[in-house]
């Protein structure tokens, strides 16, 4: 029975929870698997099946481990098309995928990817999309709560989508623990019962309107996953040689705020904040950061935090632990150097 | 041939001027002036730079109230060549699909070949009109772009987009819709006579949805999400423990890594 409501959208066919396995090349960007092991939460919820989708190129591994992260089932867009990514041939795919199996809730890694083509498929299905969310979950109707930081993060404002479909989100990297994974999770399935279902591909080189020329990425550290960070702000005042002395003494990655990016002290892949990455790690060391509070969104899930200001009357120290004031080019030093004493090497490494 | 370059502007409260209200302890939005969101500025540098390079004419657009006019009077002040301010009731309670239809139709009105726009505005930050434009349009799209080389003999546009961990050079058929990515165009100052034209002669052109073609497909009704609630976001509890010796410092760092 085909119930429409005032969007002339029927909820009720709708179904499954899909995640958007990000790959480029075979590796899988690390917010896939965050939010696969959180759409397990979901369809533990509703009932219903967690779906994994891969789009790209010689997939069959990305699959299998999607399968052993806890989806049911994994659709797979396998084309040379597809590498390196663009947002036409994706977008147009995802959306023809879409149509075809009408998913209830999409979530997607708020990635530059995901964030890039996300719209190419919300767009022309009518769909909800809510951006950069970092808390969900289902109501008992299969409504999603998706909650997003608004006015520079001091409130979490609820997003709807009640009378379309899909509810769809991209996800901040980094918010939620990625489960682990089970070689034995897909065991009990039998021939018939497959798992990696391979789509038809619907794009054609062709029709593409955009064309890759040159892609470089390097190993750049990912500081959402880093277990010590150390990051600087304004006030270290473009001297970073304090900072790194004491990241190397705690194996600690360097992170910064939006200012000293805005400099270009610090690569902007390495930036903690509203505007940047959410970072998690078990100690947060804060140099020269005053802590406005699109900062502190950023890193407020750290273990322990760490702050070295010169400014008593600095916000950071609220948001810290312990905290010292100081000029940070007197303290790492002299901190690196106590760590050191106390023969801490071994402990780190 | 001369390239219309289209640039999206919004109107937001100052960042840097919201302050934190002494009773309530929250941000204080209330009093902060209206200001052009500044990625868009770049946006703004963005255009001019393909204008010097190209035979182009810039036309800024905002959707917003009437008193959104002084973003547009900026845009002018810095370089544009004309503005269009989308301004009508029907658009109250847009989320982003009408937002980057209205845009969408608005710059299709205009012959872009070209869109750009901020990569996100600082007061909603979704980053979801540009794609949400090119997407409407079935225009190709780059966001992330740090750097533009135009193409005008290949009717391409090549930009240099930053990758999570590195960057790839893109070239996409126009029109195209580009986001800048905030804090790589570095805008250039208006000139006085920009300024005082600006200010006292301009005018920009007035759309409503009807002249759109769209007054059915905006506002709240057509909107897919809606916020069903707002909560106080509770600060992490720390110990704000201000201490005095280094070595009290190094004692809790050993605690954590021990």
């Amino acid at each position: 029975m085909s119930e429409q409501n005032d969007a002339g959208i029927d909820v009720e066919e709708y179904e499954d929870v899909w995640v958007f396995v990000e790959e480029h090349a075979g590796e899988v960007m690390p917010v896939s698997w965050e939010l696969l092991a959180e759409g397990k939460k979901l369809t533990e919820k509703t009932g219903e099946n967690l779906v994994a989708l891969v789009i790209g190129e010689d997939l069959e591994n990305v699959a299998e481990e999607a399968l052993e992260r806890g989806a049911d089932r994994v659709l797979v867009a396998d084309d040379p098309v597809f590498e390196p990514y663009r947002a036409d041939p994706y977008g147009a795919q995802f959306r023809a995928m879409v149509e075809e199996r009408k998913p209830s809730i999409v979530l997607i890694g708020g990635t530059h990817t995901g964030r890039d083509f996300a719209g190419r498929v919300a767009v022309p299905t009518h769909a909800g999309l809510t951006a950069d969310v970092t808390e969900i979950d289902v109501d008992d109707d299969g409504l999603l709560q998706a909650r997003r930081p608004a006015f520079g993060g001091d409130i979490l404002a609820t997003i709807l989508c009640e009378e379309h479909r899909p509810q769809m989100a991209t996800i901040r990297p980094g918010v939620f623990e990625p489960g682990e994974s089970d070689p034995d999770a897909d065991d009990g399935r039998t021939a018939d019962d497959e798992a990696i279902i391979p789509v038809d591909v619907v794009v054609d080189e062709a029709d593409t309107i955009s064309e890759v020329l040159e892609r470089e990425v390097g190993d750049t550290a990912d500081i959402t996953e880093a277990e010590r960070i150390v990051a600087v702000g304004a006030g270290v005042e473009g001297d970073l040689g304090p900072a790194i002395e004491l990241a190397e003494a705690l194996d600690a990655e360097l992170a910064a705020s939006r200012a000293a990016v805005d400099e270009g002290w610090v690569d902007g892949s390495r930036q903690v904040g509203q505007t940047g990455k959410t970072v998690r790690p078990e100690l947060y060391v804060a140099l020269g950061i005053s802590g406005a509070i699109q900062h502190i969104e950023g890193m407020n899930k750290s273990g322990t935090v760490i702050a070295v200001n010169t400014d008593p009357n600095a916000p950071i120290f609220e948001h810290a632990d312990y905290g010292i004031v100081g000029d940070f080019a007197d303290v790492c030093p002299e901190l690196a150097a106590t760590l050191a004493d106390r023969d801490l090497t071994e402990v780190v490494q | 041939m001369t390239w219309t370059i289209v640039v999206g502007v919004k109107q937001v409260p100052d960042a840097a001027e919201v302050g934190i209200d002494p009773d309530t302890g929250r941000l204080d939005r209330a009093n902060a002036p209206a200001v052009m969101n500044p990625p868009d500025r770049d946006a703004l540098e963005a255009a001019l730079s393909i204008k010097d390079e190209v035979d182009a004419r810039i036309v800024a657009m905002t959707m917003g109230p009437p008193m959104a006019t002084p973003v547009l009077e900026e845009a002018i002040a810095m370089g544009c060549d004309d503005a269009v301010l989308i301004t009508d009731r029907a658009f109250a309670g847009s989320d982003t699909w009408p937002t980057s239809l209205t845009l969408a139709k608005a710059a299709e009105k205009l012959g872009a070949d070209i869109v750009l726009a901020g990569e996100e505005t600082t007061d909603s930050s979704t980053g979801q009109v540009p794609p949400g434009i090119a997407a409407h349009n079935g225009w190709a799209q780059l966001t992330y772009v740090e750097a533009i080389e135009p193409r005008p003999e290949e009717n391409r546009l090549v930009a240099t987009r930053d990758v999570e961990g590195g960057y790839e050079r893109v070239a996409a058929d126009l029109p195209v819709v580009v986001a800048v990515a905030y804090g790589e165009f570095e805008p250039r100052p208006a000139g006085l006579h920009r300024k005082i034209y600006a200010e006292n002669d301009f005018e920009p052109i007035e759309w409503t949805a009807e002249d759109l073609g769209i007054e059915d497909e905006v506002g709240l009704d057509v909107s897919p999400t809606s916020v069903g609630g707002m909560e106080t976001v509770q600060p992490v509890e720390r110990k704000g423990e201000v201490v005095e010796e280094i070595g009290d410092l190094a004692d809790p760092i050993t605690e954590v890594l021990s």
